[in-house]
């Protein structure tokens, strides 16, 4: 037990989680992969195990605990009342004790490729990243893969370990099957934040509010990192508005909603520029509220979208 | 059994669909139960073709295999006893027909009860099984445990709503259970048989499924008891007198308490609750519905009976019977909520001596249970709270849920009402079906010669659940 001697103190939390399993449908990378040990539960499983000496850590166990985007979904959904986080973050610890280096969901930099300017160090909002004198290092206990610090690379040196759906390749394969053959083609796309408002804006489908199969829903990590690229692509593959749902502004723990809503409107005056409503392109600050709000936020747009018809009939005009 | 060929698997499925890393092999051998065991690798197939060849594979090598959906089970039916594979059945999501003309759908197994809904409602319906756990259970493991929900008083259980059935045999031969049709008398309806099966005959890989119409008006009621046996009393007076309420459910103090700490509802502190719901199209008929469980809930004994047809006190009330079962572990700091005794069906008039017997085994075994339930539908449901490490409360709890089960058989009821046996309620299914065993140990051989799917659960499960399988739970001294 000396080996996980910060895990040791949640044991009777471990035994309080009755292992029902409902932080699945709040867990964004669960639902990336749906494989039951990147879930919350899974997680206090291994660790339980690993407390009582039923499972040796390796590099394999190392990877999953530190596959987090730091939400706290799990958590505030627990009825059980297991403070994930905080557990998590004692467990991780001690397995850095022990010598494993996982990465995770953690960014990396590209020492060969750094400069060095620091804009990264700068930028994280958790203060995962400083110059250790030769090079920027991260702290793995803080970095919540918000990927913050990514658009502020000139080098482009920096990465996310895994990013389970939320990277901009991944967005742009998923508009790829959206639109492809035999695909949905939903008339618009929504863009949620991992960290507050996914969740909500699924369970909103559930309650049906504006969604009657037009819209897709696609999970971004932090709204922050949504890129014009990838909204421009939807654009071009068919959709015909994009609504990017971040969180409040003053809720945001990376400073994501901002950068979105000025990458967003930048964005917006190009399209402008071209002819097009700038209504196909919003932003709206949903934030943790709950399935009702999503809902109306999603149904507005959607019904907006209806009324503009596909951009290509606007172009034409 | 022969050893695990994981290439031969990788082939069928492909590499990424199959896992061995003893934290995924712990994950999936593990479930809402108290009980876990290891599977030799973890499976996800993504077509029928894939499971017909790891059944035919598993079968010739004789490999048990667990099929297993959201492992929301909490009587151990997907811990793999025996080791083997465990069949992920996740990777089969999707919905593959709304057929409006003829009201029905088809799903394959992994869909998420909750995500089916989703699909319904834009048309206006409904499926209606619903267990507390429909934010993350499987259709396949609601269909396999015959689960049903708060609702299941006017709606049934699944059962109530599966037409028809695709399944692979051990061997990997697909077969076509029951049909499209809402009624059907072409001999034995097979696909019955695998309702409840618990994963002991085939893999359920594609449901027909009936589904209904959402009501426009829903009313909750509430209603408070100063006595337990009132407030069961109350519910067997209202299913006497003919009330068709859409939802029944009792409550009592301990789930209350917990509730109330867990969620903050600010339900009211009394020794038991009912809430009741009516449905229906039309207001005067909801109405109706209402005053028919006020009057026979305030004839019991009930007080400050308040009822909404407002949405949003509906939905705070429901979400805190939702999360019940979580929130059970926040009724006392140091004791741990487990899934035993969990579920029982009663006749109504036995309802309130139910609720009381449970509290009183309880203290006789220094535990605490608490009685809770779809008791609309017969149903009650208990758990344990205890000092997991201990010993001494691991071997009470088994005298006390022997006790229960003993009580239950005793008054007419049956062991499980919509949990299922697994595990954990295996010694009291088999008394309770002592008659029937061989038979149903016939049926088994019929579909599964080689006894390889799900071994040693229903009929074949060991009598002494607290050492058929390792606990979860650590145990000072491992003594139990």
């Amino acid at each position: 037990m000396a080996r996980f001697s910060r895990l040791a103190r949640w044991e009777s939390t471990l035994n309080a989680c009755i292992r029902c399993g409902y932080c699945y449908e709040h867990c964004p990378v669960y639902k990336a992969t749906r494989w039951e040990v990147d879930a919350p539960r899974g997680k206090l499983i291994i660790l339980h195990e690993l407390l009582h000496g039923r499972l040796e850590p390796d590099d394999y166990v190392a990877e999953k605990l530190f596959e987090c985007f730091h939400c706290r979904r799990c958590e505030k959904a627990c009825s059980s009342g297991v403070k994930t986080l905080e557990l998590f973050r004692d467990a991780r610890a001690d397995l850095l004790d022990l010598g494993f280096s996982p990465v995770g969901t953690t960014s990396l930099t590209d020492a060969d490729r750094c400069a060095v300017c620091l804009n990264c160090v700068r930028a994280c909002p958790h203060e995962a990243r400083r110059f250790d004198g030769t090079r920027v290092v991260v702290d793995p206990l803080e970095c919540a893969g918000c990927g913050s610090c990514l658009d502020t690379c000139p080098a482009e040196a920096i990465t996310l370990g895994r990013n389970f759906g939320t990277a901009p390749q991944e967005l742009d394969e998923r508009l790829g099957h959206l639109y492809g053959d035999g695909g949905p083609r939903p008339r618009s796309v929504v863009f949620c934040c991992a960290w507050s408002n996914y969740p909500g804006l699924q369970a909103a489908r559930l309650a049906g509010a504006g969604d009657d199969g037009e819209v897709a829903y696609l999970v971004t990590a932090c709204a922050g990192r949504l890129s014009a690229g990838t909204v421009l692509r939807a654009f071009e593959l068919g959709a015909w508005g994009v609504l990017v749902a971040t969180c409040q502004a003053d809720e945001c723990d990376h400073g994501g909603a901002a950068r979105a809503a000025a990458r967003m409107q930048r964005l917006r005056e190009v399209l402008e520029r071209l002819g097009l409503d700038g209504d196909r392109l919003q932003v709206r600050e949903v934030g943790f509220a709950g399935a009702a709000a999503a809902a109306a936020a999603a149904g507005e747009f959607s019904q907006r979208i209806r009324e503009l018809g596909p951009w290509y009939e606007e172009c034409r005009t | 059994m022969g050893g695990i060929d994981t290439k031969r698997l990788r082939q069928i499925v492909g590499e990424e669909g199959v896992r061995d890393a003893p934290a995924d092999l712990l994950v999936y051998g593990s479930d809402a139960s108290v009980h876990q065991a290891r599977p030799q690798a973890v499976v996800r197939p993504t077509t029928v073709e894939q499971v017909q060849q790891l059944l035919e594979y598993c079968h010739q090598q004789r490999i048990p295999l667990v099929a297993r959906g959201s492992g929301s089970g909490m009587c151990g039916q997907t811990v793999p006893l025996r080791g083997g594979i465990v069949l992920d059945m996740k990777g089969m999501n999707r919905i593959l027909e709304i057929n409006l003309r003829d009201g029905i759908c088809r799903v394959e197994p992994g869909v998420v009860d909750d995500d089916l809904n989703r699909e319904l409602k834009p048309h206006g319906f409904f499926y209606p099984p619903t267990p507390a756990s429909a934010r993350i259970a499987t259709i396949g493991g609601e269909i396999a445990n015959n689960a049903s929900g708060t609702r299941s008083v006017k709606y049934g259980a699944a059962r109530d709503s599966v037409l028809g059935l695709k399944v692979v045999l051990p061997g990997g031969r697909l077969l076509e259970l029951g049909g499209r049709t809402r009624v059907a008398s072409s001999g034995y309806p097979l696909e019955r048989l695998f309702v409840g099966s618990e994963g002991t005959l085939g893999v359920i890989v594609e449901a027909t499924l009936r589904y209904v119409p959402i009501p426009r008006f829903r009313c909750l009621g509430i209603a408070k008891f100063d006595k337990l046996e009132q407030a069961g009393d109350a519910v067997s007076a209202i299913m006497a007198a003919g009330c068709q309420p859409s939802m029944l459910e009792l409550i009592d103090h301990v789930a209350i308490t917990a509730v109330n700490r867990a969620q903050n509802l600010g339900l009211p502190d009394v020794e038991a609750i009912l809430l009741f719901e009516a449905d229906g199209m039309v207001r005067e008929a909801v109405d109706y519905e209402i005053e028919r469980l006020t009057h026979y809930s305030q004839e019991a004994g009930g007080f400050g009976i308040e009822s909404s047809y407002e949405a949003k006190e509906r939905e705070r009330i429901f979400a805190g019977r939702k999360k019940l079962f979580p929130s059970l572990s926040n009724f006392a700091d140091a004791l741990a909520s487990t899934a035993l005794a969990d579920d029982m069906a009663v006749p109504y008039s036995r309802m309130a001596e139910t609720a009381r017997k449970i509290h009183q085994v309880a203290e006789r075994h220094g535990l605490i249970m608490t009685a809770y339930g779809h008791c609309g539908a017969g149903c009650m449901h208990t758990k344990i709270l205890m000092d997991t490490s201990k010993g001494e409360q691991w071997r009470a709890a088994r005298q006390a849920v022997a006790e229960i089960y003993q009580w239950v058989r005793q008054v007419g009821g049956t062991t499980s009402a919509e949990h299922g046996i697994g595990i954990s309620k295996a010694a009291a299914f088999k008394e309770e079906k002592a008659p029937l065993l061989e038979l149903m140990r016939a049926v088994k051989a019929v579909f599964d010669p080689q006894g390889i799917m799900n071994p040693g659960k229903l009929m074949d499960a060991p009598d002494d659940w607290l050492h058929a399988s390792p606990l979860r739970y650590d145990v000072d001294n491992g003594e139990v």
